[in-house]
């Protein structure tokens, strides 16, 4: 079999499923299968079919972040996340749906209509990257690419029953990624188990001199790491991340992996990070300031499609036409907040408290990592996968859906999310956090607790 | 802090978004509602904490306290760079010897 056999395969699966009543709606678009080509025959993923998510820059496929302003968009070149993954020999069999500019928590935002969770369909699968999310879960691929800025890998992956990883803020270029929140992003790995995961993270790691918050350190063995011991450990449980509306099922699950940690003999140790309660309105002044002012750049003359702009039409008229036509709703709705909350007379207001409880939640974490804490574990998100439809009345109500992954993005600390169990039929996930560059010890902890979970199943 | 219609029309000329009046309406509830929960906010704007110590940077993470990685010049992040000038491909019709 040829080593491009095995993308060759998961295309033609793709195609044949999502033609036909199963359908996902995953994907945005899917390579040729007869002009695939293998890289590096011999590095670490050589033959691996990975999908990404449509957020990040690739030469041979359209890039269109789920936005209709960006319809039939080519980048004229590859994301360094990209590059690297086609040096390891991976081969990018598709790009996949997400939430427009990865502005959502349910894939319900995309332009291109909902992905669907591949437990059950009525329902989502998380966002913004839940394309990548149920393409891993459905068994298109291994392995996938996403971008987390609130929640965005790790809360899909909650909801679809796989492992997601967000590292550390400067662990991986963000060069070809399109910004949301430039703060905030950053690249993620999706895959069926923490080692497949963590093998992902380890490829797409490093400096990137084209990156300016891409930090020059070693990358570890995190595929090694996941084989780690988690005897003596001190694993700290948030008490804000148990509220008393917490589902009972999802509390029970998360309560037996704490069992399972304390068997495996870590150390459980209840702490406090005061300042979680500030988390989703600073995240959405801060995420939306900054959204306001990366977006700018869609406006018809550089990227994408162009509206208005004939004879009778100002430049002014032109950028109003694309912008307004291009956008959905909730880019719209983002961009308005965010340039409010940056307009003379607001800013100190919103924007300059909203840095300030930053610095403060950050200073949580600091002050618990600091304190002999080596990870922490809480639910991924309070509830399991929620209904089409069921949240997209209300902004508020679906932003609720980042209150436990949120903190993560804000304090630039790693996180990852692996399966817990089922609840009702549904995936739910539990959240490792680590202290700032100290992925081996989250990706280890992760490890041992699912293998854990494996043999309690038998 | 309430956002009157005329505001958010104001809003929406800075960010180059034309709102039909109807909807206009509607995006000036939206963005009430969604600041009713900011203003949660204003509990930490009225405390009486002391301010943390390292308020003054509050995004720098620990381990970004070391001088920035930026090793090259501008030039390391252009696509291609000459005798200290960014290289543009030519516009389509245009010859090099036309732009000299």
């Amino acid at each position: 079999m040829s080593q491009v056999e095995a993308a060759r395969r998961a295309i033609a699966m793709i195609r044949e499923r999502e033609a036909g009543p199963e359908r996902l709606n995953a994907f945005l678009a899917v390579a040729d299968p007869d002009s695939l080509t293998l890289e590096n025959p011999n590095g670490p993923l050589a033959g691996v079919p990975v999908a990404v998510k449509d957020v990040l820059a690739t030469r041979d496929l359209p890039t269109t972040c789920g936005s209709r302003v960006l319809e039939g968009y080519r980048s004229p070149f590859d994301a360094t996340a990209v590059c690297k993954l086609r040096a390891a020999g991976a081969i990018v069999i598709g790009k996949t749906n997400m939430d427009e500019f990865a502005m959502g928590s349910s894939t319900e935002n995309s332009a291109y209509g909902p992905t669907l969770n591949p437990h059950d369909r009525t329902r989502v699968p998380g966002g913004s990257s839940g394309g990548s999310a149920a393409a891993v879960a459905a068994g298109y691929v291994p392995m996938a690419l996403g971008s987390d800025t609130g929640g965005s890998v790790r809360q899909p992956a909650a909801f679809c029953g796989v492992v997601g990883i967000k590292p550390t803020y400067g662990r991986v270029s963000r060069y070809g990624l399109v910004a949301y929140a430039s703060s905030l992003d950053q690249v993620g790995t999706f895959g069926a188990n923490v080692r497949d995961a963590a093998r992902l993270l380890q490829v797409v790691s490093g400096h990137d001199a084209r990156d300016a918050t891409s930090v020059q350190r070693p990358v570890p063995d995190f595929e090694k790491a996941v084989e780690r011991d988690v005897a003596g450990l001190v694993i700290g449980v948030p008490e804000e991340y148990e509220p008393e509306g917490l589902d009972p099922e999802i509390r029970r699950s998360f309560e037996a992996a704490l069992d399972r940690l304390s068997l495996l003999g870590a150390k459980v140790r209840r702490v406090s990070l005061p300042h979680t309660k500030f988390c989703i309105p600073t995240y959405y002044v801060i995420a939306t300031a900054e959204a306001s002012a990366n977006l700018s750049r869609f406006d018809g003359v550089r990227f994408g499609q162009r509206r208005g702009g004939g004879a009778a039409d100002s430049l002014y008229d032109m950028y109003e036409a694309t912008r307004t036509s291009g956008f959905g709703a909730e880019v719209r709705r983002r961009i308005m907040l965010g340039t409010y909350a940056l307009s003379a007379g607001y800013y100190e207001a919103y924007y300059g408290t909203a840095q300030r409880a930053r610095a403060l939640i950050t200073d949580d974490f600091r002050r618990v990592f600091a304190s002999g804490v080596d990870a922490l574990l809480t639910p991924t998100s309070p509830t399991t996968a929620f209904q089409l439809g069921e949240r997209t009345a209300d902004p508020v109500e679906m932003y609720l859906s980042d209150v436990f992954t949120v903190t993560a993005n804000l304090a630039g600390i790693p996180g990852l999310s692996l399966p817990l169990g089922e609840v009702r039929g549904l995936p739910i996930g539990g959240q490792v956090l680590a202290p700032w560059w100290r992925e081996e010890e989250m990706v280890g902890v992760a490890g041992a607790l699912e293998r854990a979970l494996a043999e309690g199943a038998r | 802090m309430t956002v009157t219609r005329d505001q958010a029309a104001r809003i929406a000329t800075l960010a180059r978004l034309h709102f039909e009046a109807a909807d206009l309406g509607r995006i000036t509830d939206e963005l009430n509602h969604i600041l009713d929960h900011v203003e949660a906010l204003r509990s930490l704007e009225q405390s009486s904490a002391p301010p943390m110590p390292d308020e003054r940077a509050p995004t720098r993470f620990p381990e970004a306290e070391e001088p920035d990685a930026i090793r090259g010049g501008v030039g390391a992040f252009a696509p291609d760079w000459r005798e200290g000038f960014f290289v543009v491909p030519p516009l389509p019709g245009v010859h090099a010897e036309d732009g000299a």
